[in-house]
């Protein structure tokens, strides 16, 4: 190990620039080896350098640092590591002495397991869950007719044209506004906040759609990841996820007001199918106005049934009042005289009544005489006691 | 009352018509009440038949209208 030499200046200790990196970089080289975890970014590696180079991302900070490895040993792990590929390196620090630069000295790479992810994501589910942003209570139903619908999606994603498309077929009065993010890999869970925000600083958005296609686990991830989730648990408008396929279930899907296993099933939860509602109107009005139509001829028969026996009904009483007349007229005509004078017999009337006996008359009285056909005045001759 | 009243309802005018027909063909109201009865029912009569015709004519109406509004889009 080379010697750091200082320069004494009278009173004061001087170092010269490469003494003095060699020394820190010394200092460090004393430091022990261990691991660190991020996400890889800014993959460099060619065949004619014998290092390869990256910089590994805190994802939930904006720290980072610059990793070294010699290229022998990274391609020996045969990692194939992507952009945003979260790893576990095992190091210690070094100093890059010629520029004075601090940097990790990578001795192994290990890609972050499954595993380790599943772990992750159980641990963040349990503490969201528990802090109520999957609460049921929480969920707000979706506008029945929404005027302005918000997406979140890929630039070039199937799933915004799918969603794109699935609401301009159904209900195509509702406008639509994009809001595009990276899906996948270190910087998508901050695009997609960062989307979710602009679609509710609009302040007319009244639903959104929160959308990815199928991808691998990996793919999935920053769906999971804990900003996205807070983000849609506090969205100001309800918001509909549909990440993955139905046996996904990102995080993100559990703190939405809503969840589909497709981005055509979100489009058709968030409008209704314009064409099948107009028909059902359309149906429901005739409807109505058959059974008002309906109503009305029956109303109307019985008006016209009431009327009939409203016109027979007078007839009727004329009817029995005249039946019973009848007994009454017989009785009268069997009550009459006629009967009587028809068999020889008269009536003999004065002018103070009818004569019943011979003191009724004296002789030369006027008498009227009453017979069964017509009848004669007479006057009495004698009167025989 | 009077079958012009404009209180008077379809239902409530029927309801009486019906009334005046049932007592007219039990035949026991004295003559002179059975014909003032009759002409009572035949102006409820007419009423009720005013009223179905309007409504019939609205109907009809709302059908035409409903022809020519029918939606092509929102």
């Amino acid at each position: 190990m080379a010697k750091v030499e200082a320069l004494p200046y009278d009173d004061r200790t001087v170092y010269s620039v490469a003494a003095f990196n060699r020394g820190v970089g010394q200092w460090l080289g004393r430091l022990p080896t261990v691991w660190v975890e991020g996400e890889v970014t800014e993959l460099r590696r060619h065949e004619r350098w014998a290092t390869v180079f990256f910089t590994l991302k805190d994802p939930g900070d904006a720290c980072s640092v610059g990793v070294t490895m010699p290229r022998s040993r990274f391609d020996a792990l045969r990692l194939d590591l992507e952009e945003g590929e979260r790893v576990h390196v095992f190091g210690r620090p070094e100093l890059y002495e010629q520029r004075g630069e601090f940097k990790l000295r990578a001795l192994s790479v290990e890609r972050f397991g499954l595993g380790r992810h599943l772990a992750a994501l159980e641990r963040l589910k349990a503490t969201l869950a528990a802090e109520g942003l999957f609460a049921t209570q929480r969920k707000r139903p979706l506008p029945l007719l929404p005027r302005r619908i918000g997406v979140v999606t890929g630039n070039a994603a199937a799933a915004k044209r799918d969603v794109v498309t699935t609401i301009r077929d159904r209900f195509p009065p509702a406008s639509l506004v994009v809001a595009e993010a990276l899906v996948q890999g270190s910087r998508a869970a901050g695009e997609i906040v960062a989307a979710i925000d602009r679609l509710c600083e609009q302040g007319d958005v009244d639903v959104i759609v929160l959308t990815r296609g199928g991808g691998s686990f990996e793919d999935l991830l920053p769906f999971s990841d804990e900003r996205v989730v807070r983000a849609v648990a506090g969205c100001r408008v309800p918001i509909v996820s549909a990440v993955g396929h139905e046996q996904d279930t990102p995080l993100c899907d559990l703190a939405a007001d809503a969840r589909a296993s497709t981005p055509t099933a979100a489009a058709k939860l968030v409008v209704p199918d314009l064409a099948e509602l107009c028909g059902k109107l359309d149906r429901a009005r005739e409807a109505s106005g058959r059974s008002v139509r309906i109503s009305l001829g029956q109303e109307s028969a019985r008006l016209e049934r009431t009327r009939e026996r409203l016109r027979l009904a007078p007839a009727l009483t004329v009817e029995r009042k005249r039946a019973a007349l009848e007994p009454l007229a017989a009785k009268l005509a069997s009550l009459s005289p006629s009967a009587t004078l028809r068999r020889g017999y008269a009536i003999v009337r004065t002018e103070s009544g009818l004569v019943f006996s011979c003191a009724d008359v004296e002789p030369g009285d006027r008498v009227e005489v009453a017979l069964a056909e017509g009848a004669f005045g007479a006057r009495v001759e004698d009167v025989a006691p | 009352m009077s079958a012009s009243q404009p209180e008077q309802t379809f239902e409530q005018a029927q309801a009486e018509l019906e009334q005046i027909v049932e007592r007219l063909e039990r035949g026991q109201a004295p003559l002179d009440e059975a014909l003032a009865l009759w002409e009572r029912g035949e102006a409820l009569y007419a009423f009720c038949r005013r009223k179905l015709d309007a409504a019939e004519g609205r109907v009809e109406e709302l059908a035409r209208r409903v022809e020519q509004s029918r939606p092509s889009g929102i």
